[in-house]
């Protein structure tokens, strides 16, 4: 049962052809045997899973009607709080630290009765494209142990991949629920900006962290969205009076097959690998002889979307990440003065890539530098905000590739910063501006290491691009 | 460009060694250097956008709400005192 889906394991369990017990006890000897060479998890948390599912069982037992995710065992990135649970953010400087409250999502799934399994592996503060900056442990793809899983959500993807779970949640700032999802063979959905309360993640970059789902198919997908979608007061970025209606859950597909998908010709450049590009195609076609209609589009400021993004997203992380001061989190130390103890501490306490986005970040907002580079890159951005605006003039829906290449080995990039940043080229540009994205496991390929491709939608449109995966989805298990 | 790692290091209040000095300075340079094609973009009249999304303000009442005791950030805290949170002499 661990390779089912979340719509199937609910139906498993309302049909008592198994208990919740039983399916918990199948994931945690699944993460037993396979989680030592993968390393997707952190913690795992066997006594809170195992009376959460008991609890369904009884509700079960008494005919009392459960919710979809019910009994269902769900990875969690461990940059979001759980109560009570450690919660390290693959930082050092945070590996004593027990949350204090819940996170909104969490909180969300908590009343659904979900099974929290365990926290999941990431980049230190989610700054990464490939899980190697943890300050705990490399995480392997599932698919070969020698390639990354990509990242920053790394943790969630394998988790997910290699039915240690049977949904996840992650976080995406510039992909790093998309990225993992396409290096992982897997369904990553980034939400809106906005769509999904960020209280209890911890922070990135304010401007575009989102907390979003990597599941086994779109329809599991949808179901997580819906679970953690709504408006709440401790979020103020989050945005109320959304009604999803029955869209998300009973897509109509012939309404869908009248949206117009658009082909940006900006993200099939040099360097695409060949490989990509020729599975991004026969997405193509699938999706034509599904009945979609093609448009070719153009988003002129694309190939600035990846410096305007490691301008915004290291200026709001060296702001978020001065929390860290050694004071409230983190050893202590002996040092002699207040500024020492600052600097001692972050200095021990932060990964290489961290300090590196610290100072990077420090250098833009500096009164210097400021309007040269920080403000400079805010003006652009919203050049590349009307870049997508006018094209949803004339489509619905964009796709592109999720990343330039498959997943890379492990060590192939970590010397060479630039070279790394650019493993989010397709898939940053949709933080900047906001939309909701999602990396859905292209179909029929042959090539060992899975391939995603990505579908970009309007503001607070996820049904269109959800809508659109599962008419791909069902349009290739007919074909197959 | 080339950048003064030790000022911007210093003003982030991370301490750097020798070794990670040398290697950030390089990897800096390369991603300033990066930067450098958004002077390209004449940009005088563009608004500048300055948060996640743009589409209206949000306002709530001002009003108390019963929210969690500090308790929990309290224990939460490396070193304390009674109730109290304990922390380094900031005047010398």
């Amino acid at each position: 049962m661990i390779d089912f889906t979340i719509k199937q394991l609910h139906r498993g369990l309302r049909e008592k052809q198994f208990s919740a017990v039983e399916v918990s006890e199948a994931y945690l000897k699944q993460i037993e045997e396979k989680d030592k060479a993968l390393e997707a998890y952190l913690s795992v948390d066997r006594e809170g899973a195992l009376s959460t599912a008991k609890g369904v069982d009884e509700l079960l037992k008494r005919g009392e009607p459960i919710g979809l995710l019910a009994g269902i065992p769900l990875a969690i990135k461990d940059n979001i709080l759980i109560e009570g649970q450690r919660a390290t953010a693959g930082s050092k400087i945070l590996k004593d630290y027990i949350a204090a409250y819940d996170a909104t999502v969490i909180d969300k799934l908590k009343r659904e009765n979900a099974v929290l399994i365990g926290k999941t592996n990431l980049d230190e503060f989610a700054m990464g494209s490939s899980t190697e900056n943890s300050g705990y442990q490399i995480t392997k793809n599932p698919h070969d142990l020698s390639q990354v899983p990509g990242g920053s959500s790394g943790g969630s993807a394998v988790a997910v991949a290699a039915n240690m779970a049977a949904g996840a949640l992650g976080s995406d700032t510039g992909g790093s629920i998309r990225q993992p999802a396409s290096f992982c063979g897997v369904v990553g959905l980034k939400p809106t900006y906005g769509a999904v309360s960020r209280h209890g993640l911890i922070a990135l970059a304010s401007s575009l962290d989102q907390i979003g789902s990597l599941t086994k198919t779109v329809e599991d997908a949808a179901i997580l969205f819906r679970a953690i979608t709504g408006h709440d007061f401790h979020d103020s970025t989050s945005v109320a009076g959304i009604d999803y209606n029955d869209e998300l859950l009973n897509p109509n597909l012939d309404d869908l097959k009248k949206l117009v998908i658009g082909i940006p010709e900006e993200y099939f450049i040099e360097g695409l690998d060949n490989e990509v590009a020729d599975s991004i195609n026969k997405v193509q076609k699938s999706l034509e002889e599904a009945g979609f209609k093609f448009k070719k589009i153009s988003l002129p400021h694309t190939k600035y979307a990846l410096s305007v993004y490691y301008i915004i997203m290291p200026a709001e992380a060296s702001t978020n990440l001065a929390r860290y001061d050694g004071l409230r989190y983190g050893t202590r130390g002996g040092a002699s003065n207040l500024s020492n103890l600052y600097e001692e501490n972050r200095g021990e306490g932060f990964g290489s890539e961290t300090k590196r986005r610290i100072i990077l970040g420090t250098f833009v907002l500096s009164a210097g530098y400021y309007d040269a580079y920080y403000s400079k890159a805010q003006k652009v951005r919203t050049l590349i905000k009307q870049d997508f605006e006018e094209a949803f003039r004339s489509v619905d829906v964009i796709l592109s590739p999720t990343a330039p290449t498959p997943a890379f080995k492990i060590g192939e990039k970590t010397t060479n910063p630039l070279e790394m940043y650019l493993s989010d080229v397709f898939t940053l540009p949709v933080n900047l501006v906001g939309l909701p994205g999602i990396s859905i496991p292209a179909k029929g390929r042959e090539g060992k290491l899975p391939i995603g491709f990505q579908l970009i939608g309007r503001p607070f449109r996820e049904a269109d691009i959800l809508g659109v995966g599962r008419v791909y989805e069902r349009f290739e298990e007919v074909s197959s | 460009m080339k950048l003064d790692i030790k000022y911007f290091a210093k003003l982030a209040r991370v301490k750097l060694s020798p070794e990670e000095e040398e290697k950030f300075s390089g990897d800096l340079g390369k991603i300033l250097n990066h930067f450098n094609e958004l002077q390209e973009l004449d940009t005088t009249e563009v608004k500048p956008m300055t948060g996640g999304t743009e589409l209206r303000n949000v306002f709530r009442e001002d009003e108390p709400r019963e929210e969690r005791s500090g308790r929990t950030g309290v224990e939460q805290f490396p070193k304390t005192k009674d109730d109290f949170l304990s922390v380094p002499k900031v005047f010398e």
